[in-house]
């Protein structure tokens, strides 16, 4: 097997190559899209109990077990950190792939961010949604459904493109087996999670839930959130809501967590709210 | 935010000389955090009665008093202050010689469905040196030391093995050593049973019922017992031993770090029981013969954490698991009792997969339903790749598919899964619109050729599952 360093090293020499080839033509660059190994090692030189160490990475995806060069990472575990943390940026920075959006039929809306530079630095601009994406809605959108789902970039368009085409069908046909209306879903460019206070607003719907990209860590740049509201208004907050994270391909896989979260939205629905009224109904239903 | 749920769990052994149980309460609770889906734990274990030591009520010698057995049952709960329907969960198991009556099937069916909501009948001599080894503390021993222990549960009828490295069951073996294997009548022998007449005439011994009780036969045979017991530990057995052998002979491949006795012939050595009745039979000959061999002295003796009722507490404690959170089931359709387990491995593809999931369903049904009398089993799911949505539906459809070859279509369908899938592959089958009804459950880990129990649906939205190890193969 390839050391990731010999990894590393081979993909800057493909992307010097190509660079050069294609610079007569263009000053752009290829974009590569590049995909490392997986796969974690053990750096502990001679280690004395290989099996503990093995059983210690298997549990938890934290850099432990690497080992150390004198009083410094080894250079592959710098390589790997950089590679994780170049990950965790482009999730956020990059956009989702309009042609999976496209796939799903998911009309795409935006919030009153204009750019990258203003979603990150106002969170209010990711909250409502532009005046011509509010007007498409109220003319466009099948109002009054019990369910209306959003796809939200969030911070990691990563975690939407990886998890949505997944958990987006696997939530609707829990929610089909149960007969509850549900209204086309939508996505919503450079949205942050109370953007559905506002949508709901307008689709008239009892329960309405966001997929949302976290933000990225270094452990995943991958992982969602699913977050639920029963019938906001001006006066919700935080508390209101009822939130499922941790969706990705190391956490809760993504068609578990659509059909359990399929299941949450019906029990919601019975009790008529959300956040931790509903887990304090529940609780008392329960006891 | 969520109160614990609580559940009852009992534990009831009829045993060669005695009947005991035990009642204990299980805390469940939720250890994920607040915006995880939930995971259940049974995260305490509290004994909350624990019954007297009873002599197993006969008829004579080949029937078990079945109605004593139950009013013991019955009196014992009122005594504890609990109803069979407050029963949740638990085992009953039939063992030693008891187990060889005529009616000891009956004796377990009849327990298992009057005294709890959700009691599974088991018996077997491997699942009771199992669940000794559980119950004395062997097992838990094992897992934290790392170390191989071998848990000797010696009772009445046979001295059941089992043996656990670092918390893994290695081997077990059974044999015809215990206390009652001759008993008395004041000073005259009353009953040599059959294995025992044949290692005395393999000592060289004649001896009747009726005979004075001397040191001269009680010696040589409990000796004996101790000197084979040693040879069947070191995996050393002659052609000799085999005449105290109860089925297969020792199959752990590893050497044995340390010994645990337990059962009630222990007892006798460690006196853990505030008043010890005394039973007329070879039981405290054969303790001393145990402690006064040279060779078992060669293992370190770990003392057990109990002595006589370490089955009853076994099967009590150790015998539920509970399924992962996220699951798909008919609750019309529960508790479900004594389904034999069939293993599919995908190894992490779907290629083929069609295929291997009918080659799958045909075998299982010939080898569990072999006269399509439309007896149901439990297919389990292991090794799959990373499921992506219409992965999960093509499963689904080979599934559908493969299970109309079950001659009876009103059963429904059992899967079990390794990964944390049961949710939307229960969906999925629902959705498909089979007029089967669906149990899906996962995070349990069985074996082919277990047999399962599946519990009702707990407030938890969890199930208790009860794993029956017939067949060991390692």
């Amino acid at each position: 097997m390839k050391t990731l360093t010999e990894e590393v090293v081979e993909m800057v020499i493909k992307a010097l190559e190509a660079q050069k080839s294609s610079s007569n033509e263009k000053r752009e660059g290829p974009s590569l899209n590049i995909k490392f190994s997986e796969y974690s090692e053990i750096g502990v030189l001679n280690p004395r109990n290989r099996d503990s160490i093995v059983r210690a990475q298997a549990i938890t995806p934290a850099r432990i077990g690497i080992g150390r060069a004198g009083t410094r990472m080894r250079t592959s575990s710098y390589l790997r950190f950089r590679i994780d943390h170049a990950a965790a940026q482009d999730a956020v920075r990059k956009d989702v792939n309009e042609e999976i959006l496209k796939q799903f039929n998911l009309p795409i809306l935006k919030t009153i961010a204009a750019d990258m530079d203003t979603y990150l630095m106002n969170l209010d601009a990711g909250r409502k949604l532009s005046d011509c994406s509010a007007e498409w809605l109220e003319k466009n959108i099948e109002k009054g459904n019990q369910v209306q789902i959003l796809v939200c970039d969030g911070l990691s368009s990563s975690a939407v493109e990886s998890n949505m085409p997944d958990l987006l069908p696997a939530l609707i046909q829990g929610l089909k087996l149960k007969n509850i209306t549900v209204a086309p879903p939508l996505f919503i460019k450079r949205s942050r999670v109370w953007v559905q206070d506002h949508v709901a607003s307008i689709v008239n719907c009892d329960l309405i839930i966001s997929l949302i990209g976290e933000r990225p860590g270094l452990a995943t740049a991958e992982s969602l959130s699913a977050y639920m509201v029963y019938r906001p208004n001006e006066k919700t907050v935080e508390a209101d809501r009822t939130v499922i994270s941790n969706i990705h391909k190391g956490g809760l896989s993504p068609v578990e967590a659509g059909a359990y979260l399929s299941d949450l939205l019906a029990k919601m629905l019975i009790s008529k709210c959300s956040g931790v009224q509903f887990s304090q109904k529940r609780y008392l239903e329960t006891n | 935010m969520e109160r614990n749920e609580q559940i009852i769990s009992a534990g009831i052994d009829i045993g060669t000389s005695t009947t005991k149980l035990i009642l204990s309460r299980f805390t469940l609770m939720n250890t994920a955090g607040s915006s995880h889906v939930p995971r259940i734990e049974i995260i305490d274990k509290e004994i909350i009665y624990k019954s007297s030591i009873y002599r197993t009520p006969l008829l004579n010698e080949t029937l078990i008093d079945m109605k004593s057995v139950l009013g013991l049952v019955e009196q014992e709960y009122k005594k504890a202050g609990v109803r069979p329907q407050d029963i949740q969960t638990g085992a009953v198991i039939i063992t030693g010689e008891t187990a060889t009556k005529q009616n000891a099937e009956e004796m377990l069916h009849l327990l298992s469905e009057q005294a709890g909501e959700f009691l599974v009948a088991t018996a077997g001599p491997d699942l009771e040196g199992i669940i000794a080894g559980k119950g004395s503390g062997a097992f838990q021993r094992s897992k934290e030391t790392g170390q191989t222990i071998a848990n000797i549960d010696i009772g009445g009828g046979t001295a059941n093995i089992a043996v656990y490295q670092a918390g893994l069951l290695r081997g077990t073996c059974t044999l015809n050593i215990g206390g009652r294997l001759i008993e008395f009548d004041n000073d005259r022998v009353k009953n040599i049973s059959p294995p025992v007449r044949k290692l005395l005439m393999q000592l060289g011994i004649t001896l009747a019922t009726g005979d004075g009780v001397s040191f001269d036969f009680i010696r040589p045979v409990t000796e004996a017992m101790a000197r084979i017991l040693v040879h069947i530990l070191q995996r050393k057995m002659t052609r000799d031993d085999e005449v105290l052998l109860l089925g297969h002979p020792p199959d752990w491949k590893v050497p044995i770090d340390q010994i645990m006795f337990s059962g009630g012939v222990s007892e006798c050595i460690y006196g853990h029981e505030p008043s010890s009745d005394s039973y007329a039979d070879i039981g405290v000959h054969l303790a001393k013969a145990l402690q006064d061999n040279p060779e078992l002295q060669d293992w370190e003796w770990i003392p057990p954490a109990e002595t006589v009722r370490a089955t009853v507490l076994g099967a009590g404690t150790q015998t539920t698991h509970i399924s992962g959170a996220t699951i798909q089931v008919d609750p019309a359709r529960l508790p479900l009792k004594n389904l034999p387990v069939y293993q599919i491995g995908m190894d992490r593809n779907l290629e083929d997969g069609s295929q291997k999931v009918k080659n799958a369903i045909q075998q299982a049904i010939q080898v569990y339903d072999p006269a399509l009398e439309g007896k149901n089993f439990v297919l389990y799911l292991t090794d799959l790749p990373f499921l992506r949505f219409r992965d999960v539906q093509q499963l689904g459809n080979w599934l559908i598919d493969a299970y109309r070859l079950q001659p009876n279509q009103t059963n429904p369908i059992v899967i079990v899964l390794q990964d944390d899938l049961a949710k939307v592959l229960g969906q999925t089958l629902l959705a498909m619109q089979s007029d089967r009804d669906v149990i899906c459950i996962d995070q349990i880990l069985v074996e082919q050729g277990d047999y399962l129990d599946i519990g009702n649906k707990l407030q938890s939205e969890v199930v208790p599952v009860v794993i029956k190890t017939l067949a060991f193969h390692s």
